[in-house]
């Protein structure tokens, strides 16, 4: 006899929405969490993205704490010679919701224990309870022994539910994706003043390799993170450490001057794996989250991910409870059709599947230079190339794409900002 | 701004959550050279994380050991690394 119907392990994103659905479902539900704080053990995902929260699933999480509603973005594309700047400013609506996980992920478990879930914190999960080749509970570092009818892994990435269960493998160091955080104290009101609500991206030489470096505001700190794909180069050592890439970072002139006078308040480390698990589910298991390979790391995103299967997983286990039959093939048929008929989920795979074939195809020097040569000389000259690229596009005719390319050597010269002017124009001013 | 590694932690003991297989280590250092927080130390013909207490609890020495050395498992609940902002 199961103690519960459902036992969901971790309360980071994915577990919290799922306790919730699984006791709104009318489910007996339980949720462990390993940090006496629930998000006190996350390193990643501050700044949930509004395009996801419009989903009605995911209204109840507007409820939420929040430390700043983002409205704008700047990229920055630092070269040797210079440096351009994106900066998008929709007239209206909110880009991203940024959060603190500690407090968010809090809220969020309180929100499952009000929809009925029990909720136990400081319970680490050592162990999976299997019989006859199903998952049948957990066991806690307390030696209790839990028993469900289905067990919903949201342990993050390398959860240890997934592990004991043979579905989360050891990925090697391939497709590895190692990422720094800091968060920098600057006070609310220099924060205000300095970011407001806008987030920032950069990419440059040397401050990252692979991903692109970032500054979230917060309401009185901003968090900053680096990191490295792991590829062969950076294996063998050919590469220097996610610290070194943030020590540059923070000693570019322009981030300096952003920081200026403020302080470190913490640092964390966090890994993320760009690979599809190729098994999800195992019969009695669903892994929801990180655990179960839904982040995107090649565009930042991996909570609406997160909350989202939490809420399939939880969905899935109720429909095979009800009919009497947990096995694999019950619960992953419901569970991949809710997957697949989520449109934010699909898009979102596409996109970051394009911009990661993007990313690894040059150095990314090669990249800030690449996007610098699309911007270059603001509005008039973006707007000749892009106007003979898309053209070229729509009219499958190659003609207008050579024009392009013509056009951009034939303006090269001119791009050129170096010291002449301004020396004959202070000898002139001597004079 | 001078990078420092500020990390918090719980307080109690996580117990030995990260060991060493030591029949099965062959010295590689693989584990010490994806370790942002110098845990593992070379001793003798093995790696052993003797700065355990140093442990952010990421997981990269388990997922890189080729030889299958590393014992990963989870600190005692309410324990190890204390994040905040995310």
């Amino acid at each position: 006899m199961a103690d519960f119907d459902v036992i969901i392990v971790g309360a980071g994103c994915a577990g919290p929405a799922a306790a919730k659905k699984s006791a709104e479902l009318g489910l007996k539900t339980l949720l462990l969490e390993k940090a006496a704080v629930p998000g006190q053990k996350n390193v990643s995902g501050t700044c949930l993205n509004s395009a996801a929260l419009v989903d009605a699933d995911l209204h109840y999480l507007m409820d939420g704490p929040v430390e700043r509603e983002i409205r704008e973005m700047r990229t920055y594309h630092i070269a040797a010679d210079r440096t351009t700047a994106f900066h998008e400013i929709p007239t209206k609506g909110i880009l991203l919701l940024s959060v603190r996980r500690d407090e968010f992920d809090a809220w969020h478990t309180e929100q499952a224990k009000r929809a009925g879930a029990t909720v136990q914190l400081a319970t680490s999960v050592v162990d999976i309870v299997e019989q006859q080749g199903c998952v049948r509970g957990v066991v806690t570092d307390k030696g209790e022994r839990h028993v469900a009818s289905v067990v919903i892994d949201a342990g993050g990435v390398n959860s240890i539910v997934g592990r004991k269960a043979g579905l989360i493998p050891k990925r090697g160091g391939h497709n590895m994706i190692l990422y720094t955080t800091i968060n920098v104290y600057l006070g609310r009101e220099v924060v205000d003043e300095r970011f407001g609500d806008c987030i920032e991206y950069y990419l440059s030489e040397g401050i990252q390799h692979k991903t692109w470096p970032w500054i979230f505001p917060k309401r009185e700190v901003v968090t900053i993170g680096t990191g490295g794909y792991m590829d062969d180069r950076l294996i063998s050592g050919d590469f220097p450490s996610v610290n070194t890439y943030m020590q540059n970072f923070l000693d570019l002139p322009l981030v300096r001057k952003k920081l200026e006078g403020g302080r470190i308040a913490a640092w964390g480390l966090h890994l993320e794996f760009d690979d599809v698990l190729e098994q999800r589910v195992k019969n009695g298991l669903i892994l929801t989250g990180e655990a179960g390979g839904f982040v995107q790391p090649f565009l930042g995103e991996g909570m609406p991910e997160a909350f989202f299967t939490g809420i399939y997983a939880a969905q899935a286990a109720a429909r095979a409870i009800e009919a009497g039959d947990v096995s694999r093939e019950r619960l992953e048929e419901s569970y991949d059709d809710l997957i697949e008929s989520n449109l934010f989920m699909q898009a979102f795979r596409y996109v970051a599947a394009a911009n990661k074939e993007s990313i690894l195809s040059m150095e990314d020097g090669q990249i800030v230079s690449m996007m610098q040569n699309v911007v270059m000389g603001g509005g008039f000259i973006t707007n000749v190339l892009h106007n003979k690229w898309m053209r070229a596009a729509r009219e499958e005719n190659l003609e207008p794409l050579r024009e392009a390319y013509d056009f951009m050597d034939f303006i090269q010269p001119y791009r050129e900002i170096g010291g002449d002017f301004e020396q004959i124009y202070r000898e002139r001013k001597k004079r | 701004m001078k990078l420092e590694m500020k990390v918090d932690y719980n307080p109690g003991e996580t117990g030995d959550f990260l060991r060493v297989d030591e029949v099965r280590c062959t010295g590689c250092g693989r584990c010490r050279m994806f370790c942002t927080r110098d845990v593992w130390v070379r001793q003798g013909s093995v790696y052993r994380p003797v700065n355990l207490k140093d442990c952010v609890e990421c997981g990269a020495c388990w997922n890189v050991c080729e030889a299958d050395a590393v014992i990963f498992g989870e600190p005692r609940g309410g324990t190890g690394v204390r994040f905040t902002y995310g």
